[in-house]
């Protein structure tokens, strides 16, 4: 029976990890658990410009968060998807947009007409059947309109840009209301129970233990407790994702900020641009084999689009997964429990669903071995289809300027990941597994916008004739063309709805 | 260029419930300029008995514009709600597999975390009165969901149907032949193949004619004439698992009541079905000859009967398993010919259903790509392999002593995921869906629970919810459900109204 429930879960590290934790546990489990969140004022968190996916909606509705309010609070923007600027070869650019793409027919996604169109030369780009594209490079937002199922403009699917550090501030004001607890102090050491080897409390510096039943490691890289207590171990992944340090940096805005992420590949890495409403974030994930620091930051510094705000930050990294994010009583969320580069805007992602996890498995104080099971194979699938994903766009790459890219399209990848090219390239197929984050149609568009070329088209596309094809597809691009002139300037519809005080 | 590349001739070999299901998806959606052709041969009987669906064949009839009343007029049929299992757990014991869902959510968690709680304290109804569906059952009620009402279990049905499977193919066969489908006549006496890679292509037929083709389906049943017998791609046995290895099947005249769910007893070494059509009732033993003669399956067949027998019955042969590649070269194996696995959850309608729709996704040029076909086969080994397991619960799953076959069932090793499924639920009562999974985790409750597997544990957010809360919420879901079941007509009733086939005496 239930009855040995859990009493205290400690948190340990308050970024955006550790907040997000506190704000949903404190949302779900109500006040029948004590809950405490450890951190240092003299410890910095990693939080730069973040960038998010449209899942966090589901996050912030569990929440019941009001988004104007939230994001009035962070100086948040929208996000209709990310450019990727010089990726494929130099010069060229596509965006990854969420949500769908045209319309589908009979039993076929849409894609799979626009495949053998494209291959006749005479379809326009992807991007222009695709709503969140299409209103990123004008510039246009608004909230998808439900009440028109007929309409493009109910596909729309957004994200947000916000100031990670305001986001886990307006969090912790959202979770110290629920009755979180916060505690001030540096971490010092970890006491274990001598027979279980279960965390049982964290010293502080100044000598004050907090115990606890349940800990969640939310210290970021190092993994205070899941790795350097309890050395649940580290897979690295820098094989396939080679990049290992990133500079980052603040500037004016020059411009209205826009409704897309930017990632625009560099000699040895990539830069991205996250525009946010008081000012732009900017960051050089780079290898270190392959480029200095000194170069690295100079790179960054030639490239931006406005004033610099600040002095750029360094960061050290390494790809790869802690092989297991669960271990004992210690569950690591955020980057604790591994480190993938924000290519695809997914660490606030693995945030969230590490949570919904956790909450889903929640032990009580028997900490069933099975459940830990359970949950470390389902965080560790979900790991590795992101790591997929992201190689995708270092191994597809035409460039052959430097060294660096170079390498990165001879590497070897995972056999899943080959799999899934071998399937596209001999009829424009995409195979989605299970509950896998991105679905076909962000697949389709890094393959398609990496120029990865499929020999052949869906053999029941020919169901239609050629001019029947035309037509149907010309009928998209031009309902979405006009979709796109009815919407407001971002500019404009954040002035309306939820424009953010000067800072 | 592609237009070379098109495949212009399919031929399907096998005319009976499989091979007329593909005909008419094939006919629908593969361009203009591909010819159809279905050959088969009234010497060779089909083995469709009475046939059992879940609620997947749905899809399958919209896909293809089937209108639901017509169907179930032309094959007899009524409606199915669930499958009722008496006898699995311990002999005397029953429950329901009901199809939907079970209850509504509140907050994170599914619904049966709250029931589990309050049933291990005593203060819960048996699961069957948390779901319209098993509800239904109980009372011989049904009624189609009623889309307008999405906020009441009434907008929850999930129906599928029993049909006469002969008459299904029938009816499909006069509709496919009425869009294109050409049917030859003939028993194929020879399989020709293309020297160097072994591609088929052309069949002789008895009397001389050659029937040529590019993409063949093989829906010629368990012997596998192309994918097996031509092109020796291998089977993989699991009878291990699934040891039931023969059935004998006879119609009886129908009984009073008009259930709207299949019922599967367990017996001494096997299991018998019943499905209940409008002008008949289909029944069947499923059992292993290790354990039982095919005299002593026979008698007690008919010794357990709701009406008169109307034929003599029908023995079948079979071993559990999957052919190692359900499609070869060019060659996509349909129906019992890429696998055999008893129809104890009515699953052998859907794998053909699916297996058509994943032929359509991954359809080939005539290239026949090497990932595509790669793809086609890994998923259809994952579904297969999640069905599996979900089959070998039922036997695993079981406190009966009394007879050496149920046993066995309860000493035997099973797959680890299998296993893993097991342990989750009994430590703390979680249900974990794997990817694209055909059955839900209410099906997986229904049945660990109905056969007795009791979790240490419910969720603990669970507790969340004060206990005249928790009370207050389970007791209404089961009254608001009581409720919707009296406003359903009963099955009888609603079929004589809606799909009364003609000449059926329904009851």
């Amino acid at each position: 029976m239930s009855t040995q429930n859990l009493k205290t879960i400690v948190i340990a590290g308050g970024g955006t990890a550790g907040w997000m934790t506190a704000a949903a546990l404190a949302k779900t489990l109500g006040r029948r658990y004590d809950i405490r969140l450890v951190e240092s004022d003299e410890i910095g968190t990693i939080g730069v410009g973040e960038a998010t996916i449209p899942m966090i909606q589901r996050f912030n509705a569990v929440l019941e968060i009001d988004e104007n309010e939230f994001i009035r609070e962070t100086q948040g923007t929208f996000k209709l998807g990310i450019e990727f600027v010089d990726w494929g070869a130099k010069g060229e650019s596509y965006m990854h947009g969420f949500g769908r793409i045209g319309q589908d027919l009979g039993l076929l996604s849409f894609d799979k007409y626009w495949q053998k169109l494209s291959r006749q030369g005479r379809a326009a780009p992807l991007g222009a059947y695709t709503m969140s594209t299409s209103a990123a490079y004008a510039g246009r937002f608004m909230r998808p309109r439900p009440d028109m199922p007929n309409s493009p403009l109910k596909d729309i699917t957004y994200a947000y840009q916000f100031d990670a550090g305001l986001y886990a501030r307006y969090l912790r004001r959202y979770a110290e209301r629920l009755g979180v607890q916060r505690i001030e102090g540096r971490i010092t050491d970890v006491r274990l129970n001598g027979e279980s080897g279960f965390v049982e409390s964290v010293r502080l510096a100044n000598e004050e233990h907090v115990p606890g039943d349940l800990f969640i490691d939310c210290s970021g890289f190092r993994g205070l407790l899941i790795e350097q207590t309890l050395e649940a171990g580290f897979e690295d992944w820098s094989h396939w994702l080679p990049c290992d340090r990133a500079v980052a940096v603040p500037s004016a805005n020059a411009g209205a900020p826009s409704p897309f992420t930017r990632a625009t590949a560099r000699s040895a890495g990539w830069q991205w641009r996250i525009p946010l409403q008081h000012r732009t974030g900017n960051g050089h994930v780079y290898c270190s084999r392959y480029m200095s620091d000194d170069e690295a930051c100079a790179v960054l510094l030639a490239n931006l689009e406005g004033e610099r705000l600040a002095e750029p930050r360094m960061l050290r990294f390494q790809a790869g997964v802690r092989r297991e994010s669960w271990r004992r009583n210690v569950v690591a969320i955020g980057l604790s429990s591994g480190f993938m580069e924000p290519l695809e805007s997914t660490s606030i992602h693995l945030i969230q669903t590490a949570i919904a996890r956790l909450v889903e498995f929640l032990p009580d104080a028997g900490f069933d071995a099975r459940d830990i099971a359970a949950y470390n194979r389902l965080a560790r699938q979900e790991y590795e289809w992101i790591r997929d994903f992201l190689i995708l766009h270092y191994k597809q790459n035409r460039r052959d300027d430097s060294p660096f890219w170079r390498d990165c399209a001879a590497m070897e990848i995972p056999a899943s990941l080959r799999q899934r090219m071998d399937l596209y390239q001999a009829h424009g197929r995409i195979l989605r597994e299970g509950t896998e984050l991105f679905t076909e149609v962000s697949w389709l568009q890094v393959m398609n916008g990496q120029g990865l070329v499929p020999q052949g088209h869906h053999p029941l596309v020919d169901q239609l004739s050629d001019a029947a094809l035309f037509d149907y597809l010309e009928d998209v691009r031009k309902v979405i063309a006009q979709c796109v002139n009815v919407m407001p300037t971002q500019a404009d519809y954040i002035a309306r709805h939820c424009r953010a005080p000067a800072p | 260029m592609q237009l070379d590349s098109q495949i212009r001739k399919v031929v399907i070999v096998g005319g009976g419930t499989a091979g007329w299901m593909a005909a008419n998806a094939l006919v629908q959606f593969v361009p203009p300029g591909c010819s159809i052709r279905l050959v088969e041969s009234e010497e060779t009987g089909i083995v469709g008995v009475g046939e059992a669906t879940i609620p997947t064949i749905n899809a399958f009839n919209a896909a293809l514009g089937l209108d639901e009343d017509e169907v179930l007029r032309r094959s007899q049929g009524t409606f199915k709600l669930g499958i009722e299992f008496r006898n699995w757990g311990q002999v005397g014991e029953s429950y329901i597999h009901g199809f939907g869902v079970i209850g509504r959510p509140h907050g994170l968690l599914p619904f049966y975390q709250f029931w589990l709680k309050a049933w291990m304290r005593g203060e819960a109804a048996p699961l069957e009165d948390y779901s319209i569906n098993t509800a239904a059952c109980l009372q011989n009620r049904f009624a189609r969901a009623d889309a307008g009402m999405a906020n009441s279990p009434l907008g929850e049905v999930a129906h599928a149907y029993h049909f006469d499977a002969a008459l299904y193919a029938d009816y499909l066969r006069e509709r496919a032949v009425k869009l294109g489908v050409v049917r030859t006549e003939g028993k194929i006496v020879e399989v020709r193949q293309r020297a160097g890679d072994g591609f088929i292509e052309s069949l002789r037929l008895e009397g001389g004619e050659s029937v040529e083709g590019e993409l063949f389906l093989d829906c010629s049943g368990f012997r596998g004439l192309l994918i097996e017998q031509t092109l020796k791609t291998g089977y993989e046995d699991w009878s291990h698992w699934l040891p039931c290895d023969r059935a004998v099947a006879v119609p009886c005249a129908s009984a009073p009541a008009l259930t709207p769910y299949t019922r599967a007893t367990a017996h001494s070494a096997g299991w018998q079905w019943r499905i209940p059509l409008q002008h008949r009732i289909g029944n069947g033993h499923v059992y292993c000859s290790e354990y039982m003669s095919d005299d002593e399956a026979a008698s007690i067949l008919l010794a357990n009967l709701d009406g008169e027998a109307l034929a003599e019955p029908r023995p079948l042969r079979f071993v559990t398993g999957r052919r190692k590649k359900s499609w070869n070269k060019n060659v996509v194996a349909l129906g019992l010919s890429s696998g055999f696995m008893e129809p104890l959850e009515s699953t052998s309608i859907h794998m053909v259903q699916s297996q058509i729709m994943r032929l359509l996704a991954q359809f080939p040029d005539k290239r026949f790509a090497q990932a595509d076909i790669d793809e086609f086969n890994r998923q259809a080994d994952q579904e297969v392999e999640r069905i599996r397991d979900f089959l070998i619960l039922h036997y695993k799953l079981t406190q009966r002593m009394d007879a050496p076959f149920w046993r066995r069932c309860r000493e035997m090793d099973i797959p680890d995921t299998l296993r893993a499924k097991m342990d989750l639920y009994q430590s703390s009562g979680r249900i974990y869906r794997e990817a694209s999974e055909l059955f839900s985790h209410v099906s997986w409750l229904q049945v660990m629970h109905g056969q007795g597997l009791r979790p240490q544990a419910y969720h603990p957010m669970v507790d969340h919810l004060p206990d005249a809360v928790l009370r207050d919420f389970v007791g209404n879901v089961r009254n608001v459900i009581g409720s919707c079941v009296n406003a359903m007509p009963l099955h009888a009733d609603f079929v004589r109204q809606h799909c009364a086939a003609p000449g059926s005496v329904s009851p």
